[in-house]
């Protein structure tokens, strides 16, 4: 009996990293600017998920569940500045291959926490305004304000990049 | 710029097989030690409800719910009586905002128009309280302020003052102003009746809260101790219409 408690929570453990691993540490390391705290912030998003044994409806109830505790991990980390140093641009390679994405994700992370989490959640997820307010449990007109705001700043930065060749 | 980029930029990010493999061995080793645990859970559980009922605690509010400090909170518009004092809870209260004064004195000044003036107070009711400090997180507390004619013209006055957006009935001498208390203010527990302050929160401009507002409660007893509780100020999509905030303990 306990070998298969053992068993079937071995199980679960992979599970849950191979299908939610790197979403949630692409989220995280986006939000924390940090590959260490994204990796805090993923594993005990896990734990509490082990934790807990929430039950879902469907594996997109799933998967939104496990994004709303990520992050909120990670807004915790960054409120009581338990984060470590901004990651350098050049370490972006070992997590993303493909060097053509590095310069927006350098923009992407030094947006400010609250645009940068709806913006991920739109344009990444694919979640829509109504879904991201119930995740971040905010106001629709504030996931608009965020969204727009959070593009503005995405522009002006490319905008300012381009005029002085940087 | 095209913004559907960020999904290639953001989904190209992948974990390293060194880190995927220390982040499952860590679970593993978190969840192995929660099994163990869990055999002394109901155990605990059940000595500590034992205990709780030995020394008279948990101890329940009015409204059935878990006390979490020793002081309660109550909410009102001073515009409408009826509303006086509604306790604030971890349940949704919403508040009725008096505008046809406030939008009054709005108008007139055309300034500061990034706030919704609401006439929303706040009160704390507990035993041994000496002193309270409410924070926000975004916005500014406000006063109604009244002055003469005097006052009116000195204009170095209202600004050490920080009064803001005057107006005056037809006829009278005595001018109505607004006065920014700033985003803290600590009152004694004695006195809160003295002090009318009221919120006024960021709107986006088309008065939509732009984003939610915290208050902290900070009480401090005679004894030294404190205790604190955050409330959270949201407006609903239909509350526009109908002008109204919503607070709740966070």
């Amino acid at each position: 009996m306990l070998q298969q408690v053992v068993w079937s929570d071995e199980l679960d453990v992979e599970r849950i990293v191979d299908t939610y691993g790197n979403m949630l540490f692409s989220i995280c390391l986006v939000i924390l600017c940090n590959e260490k705290d994204a990796e805090d912030a993923v594993q005990d998003t896990f734990i509490t998920y082990l934790t807990k044994s929430p039950s879902f409806n469907d594996s997109e109830h799933e998967k939104a569940w496990l994004i709303t505790i990520a992050t909120n991990r990670c807004k915790n980390m960054r409120r009581y500045n338990i984060i470590r140093k901004h990651i350098d641009i050049n370490d972006l390679q070992l997590y993303s291959k493909n060097d053509k994405n590095h310069g927006l994700l350098d923009h992407l992370m030094r947006l400010p926490t609250k645009q940068k989490i709806v913006l991920l959640l739109h344009y990444v997820e694919g979640y829509k305004v109504d879904e991201i307010a119930k995740i971040l449990t905010i106001t629709t007109s504030a996931v608009k304000k965020r969204l727009q705001r959070g593009r503005e700043l995405l522009r002006e930065r490319y905008r300012k990049e381009n005029e002085y060749g940087l | 710029m095209d913004f559907e980029k960020i999904k290639d930029a953001v989904t190209s990010i992948e974990m390293s097989k060194a880190m995927e493999d220390r982040v499952k061995e860590k679970i593993r080793k978190r969840k192995s030690g929660q099994v163990l645990f869990k055999r002394w859970i109901p155990i605990a559980s059940a000595f500590a409800i034992l205990l709780a009922i030995m020394i008279g605690i948990p101890y329940f509010n009015k409204n059935g719910e878990l006390q979490v400090a020793n002081f309660t909170i109550t909410a009102y518009a001073l515009s409408d009586e009826a509303q006086l004092n509604t306790p604030i809870t971890s349940e949704k209260a919403t508040i009725e905002l008096g505008t046809g004064l406030r939008l009054g004195i709005v108008g007139m000044s055309g300034g500061r128009a990034d706030l919704i003036f609401t006439d929303v107070m706040l009160k704390i009711v507990g035993e041994q309280i000496d002193s309270i400090t409410y924070t926000l997180s975004d916005g500014k507390f406000i006063e109604d302020v009244i002055f003469s004619y005097e006052k009116f013209i000195d204009k170095e006055w209202l600004l050490s003052e920080k009064i803001y957006m005057m107006g005056r009935d037809p006829g009278s001498d005595v001018y109505e102003g607004i006065k920014e208390v700033g985003n803290t203010y600590t009152v004694s527990y004695n006195e809160q009746e003295n002090y009318k302050y009221t919120l006024a929160i960021p709107h986006d401009g088309n008065n939509v809260i732009a984003n939610d507002v915290i208050i902290n409660v900070h009480v401090k007893y005679t004894d030294g101790s404190s205790e604190q509780q955050d409330i959270l100020v949201t407006q609903e999509e239909d509350s526009i219409e109908v002008n109204s905030i919503s607070l709740k303990l966070k």
